[in-house]
């Protein structure tokens, strides 16, 4: 090779272009294509919900009187109104009502990650950090919780709260909150708020194993030992190096988190212990649906069918972020 | 070895024991419960009920004790009455309860009114209890009387009736799915990166994502509903067995309660709980499987010559069975609630459908009965794993 050709390379040419770690996270993600595809079928699903007042053409509970199981796409005389899907056995419109329940089960599925995984990751990682007598007690808790099989206390702790709604004091911003997001009034977003603690009151206990899991590996690592010997106390290493090196499993922890939500969510609902039937939700819909697919077999889909692509396009985005973040990570 | 094990043994207890308080602190402390209605009943003229009907229905339920002497005797069966010893009677003067309590409406601090437990007019003492039923306690296995689903009648009847029908329907599609999700993960690890395993993995995943409910009606429609409609065979959507006879195209008539009867009606519940186990078990099989392909002794297989139906099934199969059993092991008692769900969506009548009904109706005996048997079964399937792994791997040492 002579001395002119490699002067006419130029700089540009061999310097490979810089990029944040974000970037490189995102390209990655990029290339699952199924992660990619699910994920904009989310954003779509998202959006129909959250402008759910402008696109219903009905309200939750209003009820078209002698109108029920219309076919799909009859036309409301009085008011010029279609039913897309129909109505109901009482008469309320199928769609609005669905894309209203979309917007209480997925605000249900989210604020319990939240909570779920804040509480985990403050739990987890107090109890990596500190060790001792701290994780010794915490992580027995959590052992313990585990070992009680799950969907039978869950129906319990669900069926005992609903019917005493005011058991648990929940402050009345909490609820205008909640009931804000989810278009629901003060009182029937109180049922709302509970199953989104008791969703997440057991969600959390995996996160904080998790969790634990990741700040011990992190505490031996040699930044942290800069930190603590630049004199950082030990609030700023949690919150500053332990924490952010931790949110990837985290991260996605949450997003197949929001698949089990949406469907354990449903599922109380379906077996009759979740949020019952005014409050429109996907799984109380197919609870309703199942006593009428005899004679209208397409009935159950309408609800279901939400339920099943919510679930699977978390995951695949689980997948696709679990390959993005950290290949060699497995959950 | 043996001190792993009695610490073991001794956690296992305290964690029956906590799970056990918490389930019933969780059904008894709340408000309601199997007193609701009557308070509505009282107040219409047809139906008067006295104070003292009240008391004796109270009585009945054992709403009339305090809670720890509640919990005591649904638990051990004690206290009976006044202790006894060399003829004399200890404690037989000590307020166990409250026969009729003092309620009166105040207003609370959200301006409603409510009734209140201000005071008590008659107490129960020690000495009453003398003679009153009560069970051997949970912990001899006897679950007391059932409330409302059969009134009366021993909670163990109500279990012994539904718990083969639950047991049939795991027995089988537990044996089902290892029979099929096996060579299917093996031979998907095998063939890794072919059409077949991209394929079927997929397809595990996608199993895995399906909500139980959902799939089981899904199933209703396609083999039942959809078919009988359009005058094809069909399989029957619910129960365990039919209440009269029918008739099904291609098969004939089928006799209420017969063996065929019951097949027909298996297949579907069999079905969805297979599926699901299959989606799992396989994807689990096959990443143990594609971890042991990797080790060094699959390559010496190889290297020496071995045929690869050795290799895979002599070698790598029998390695890669290791996690996997004790996996099989500690989902166990997972399908019992797993079948909670089942169960409901077919109207199977076992005991997933039962606890259902007990919660949804306020029976707590049985509720309680069920979940308690439930925590022990996953606790006992804890150890067990903890145990196989070493006697399955003898790398692993308990301590």
């Amino acid at each position: 090779m002579s001395a002119a050709q490699v002067a006419s390379l130029s700089a540009e040419a061999v310097t490979i272009e810089e990029r944040s770690p974000l970037q490189i996270v995102l390209n990655r993600f990029r290339r699952h294509r199924l992660a990619m595809v699910s994920l904009v079928i989310m954003t779509v699903i998202f959006f129909i919900t959250i402008l759910a007042p402008y696109i219903a053409p009905f309200t939750v509970q209003e009820l078209s009187v002698n109108k029920y199981f219309v076919p799909f796409g009859t036309v409301d005389e009085e008011t010029g109104r279609v039913h897309y899907l129909g109505t109901d056995h009482i008469g309320r419109d199928y769609f609005s009502r669905l894309i209203y329940a979309g917007r209480i089960s997925l605000t249900v599925a989210l604020l319990s990650v939240i909570i779920a995984e804040s509480i985990g990751i403050i739990v987890g990682a107090i109890s990596g950090f500190f060790g001792g007598i701290v994780d010794n007690v915490l992580m027995r808790f959590v052992e313990f919780m585990l070992t009680i099989p799950q969907l039978p206390l869950l129906l319990i702790i669900s069926s005992m709260l609903l019917r005493n709604e005011e058991l648990i004091p929940i402050p009345i911003p909490v609820l205008d909150f909640v009931g804000g997001i989810m278009l629901l009034d003060t009182r029937d977003a109180r049922s709302a708020v509970l199953i989104i603690l008791i969703l997440a009151g057991f969600g959390w206990l995996a996160a904080a194993q998790l969790m634990r899991g990741m700040v011990l590996s992190l505490r031996e690592q040699t930044f942290v030992e800069a930190s603590r010997s630049l004199g950082a106390s030990n609030f700023r290493i949690i919150t500053r190096d332990m924490i952010p090196n931790a949110m990837a499993p985290i991260i996605v922890d949450a997003s197949l988190g929001l698949a089990s939500y949406v469907v354990a969510e449903a599922a109380l609902a379906f077996l009759g212990f979740g949020i019952q039937d005014p409050i429109p939700t996907w799984g109380n819909m197919l609870a309703a649906s199942q006593t009428y697919m005899l004679d209208r077999p397409w009935l159950p889909l309408v609800p279901g069918l939400p339920i099943f692509l919510c679930s699977l396009a978390f995951n695949y985005i689980g997948d696709g972020l679990r390959d993005a973040l950290d290949p060699r990570l497995k959950l | 070895m043996t001190s792993y094990f009695i610490r073991r043994i001794l956690q296992m207890i305290l964690v029956v024991f906590i799970s056990a308080i918490a389930s019933y602190a969780l059904l008894n402390l709340a408000p309601g419960g199997p007193l609701a209605g009557l308070r509505q009943i009282q107040q219409s003229s047809r139906f008067q009920i006295t104070e003292d009907d009240i008391a004796r229905i109270r009585a009945y339920f054992e709403l009339d004790l305090y809670l720890p002497f509640r919990f005591t005797r649904w638990l051990i069966g004690e206290p009976r009455g006044p202790l006894v010893i060399g003829g004399q009677q200890y404690f037989s003067d000590l307020t166990v309860g409250c026969r009729r309590p003092v309620e009166s409406e105040v207003l609370n601090d959200r301006g409603q009114y409510e009734f209140v437990v201000t005071g008590c007019n008659e107490y129960v003492y020690m000495k009453d209890l003398v003679g009153r039923r009560t069970s051997r306690g949970v912990l001899l296995g006897d679950f007391g009387l059932s409330w409302r689903l059969l009134r009366d009648r021993p909670v163990a009847d109500l279990i012994v009736s539904r718990l083969p029908k639950t047991i049939q329907l795991i027995g089988i599609s537990t044996i089902l799915s290892l029979l099929i999700g096996l060579p299917l993960g093996v031979y998907s690890a095998v063939k890794q990166y072919s059409r077949f395993d991209y394929f079927f993995t997929s397809l595990a995943f996608m199993g895995s994502a399906m909500p139980t409910f959902f799939f089981g009606i899904l199933m209703i429609l396609a083999f039942s509903i959809i078919p009988k409609d359009a005058g094809w065979p069909y399989l029957p959507p619910g129960l365990s067995e039919s209440v009269r006879g029918y008739t099904i195209p291609v098969i004939g008539d089928v006799e209420a309660g017969s063996i065929k009867d019951r097949i027909l009606h298996l297949i579907l519940p069999v079905g969805v709980l297979t599926i699901f186990n299959i989606a799992f078990w396989s994807r689990y099989i096959r990443s143990s499987m594609l971890e042991v392909m990797r080790q060094d002794y699959v390559r010496t297989a190889r290297a020496k010559g071995l045929g690869e139906r050795i290799v895979v099934l002599k070698h790598a199969l029998r390695n890669a069975l290791i996690p996997f059993v004790t996996i099989v092991v500690f989902t166990l008692p997972g399908l019992f609630s797993g079948a909670i769900i089942t169960e409901s969506v077919f109207a199977w009548p076992g005991m997933g459908r039962l606890y259902l009904l007990a919660l949804g109706d306020y029976d707590y005996p049985v509720a309680m009965a069920i979940f308690f048997i439930l925590a022990i079964l996953t606790v006992i399937a804890t150890l067990m794993r903890d145990v196989l792994y070493t006697v399955v791997d003898p790398r692993i040492r308990l301590s």
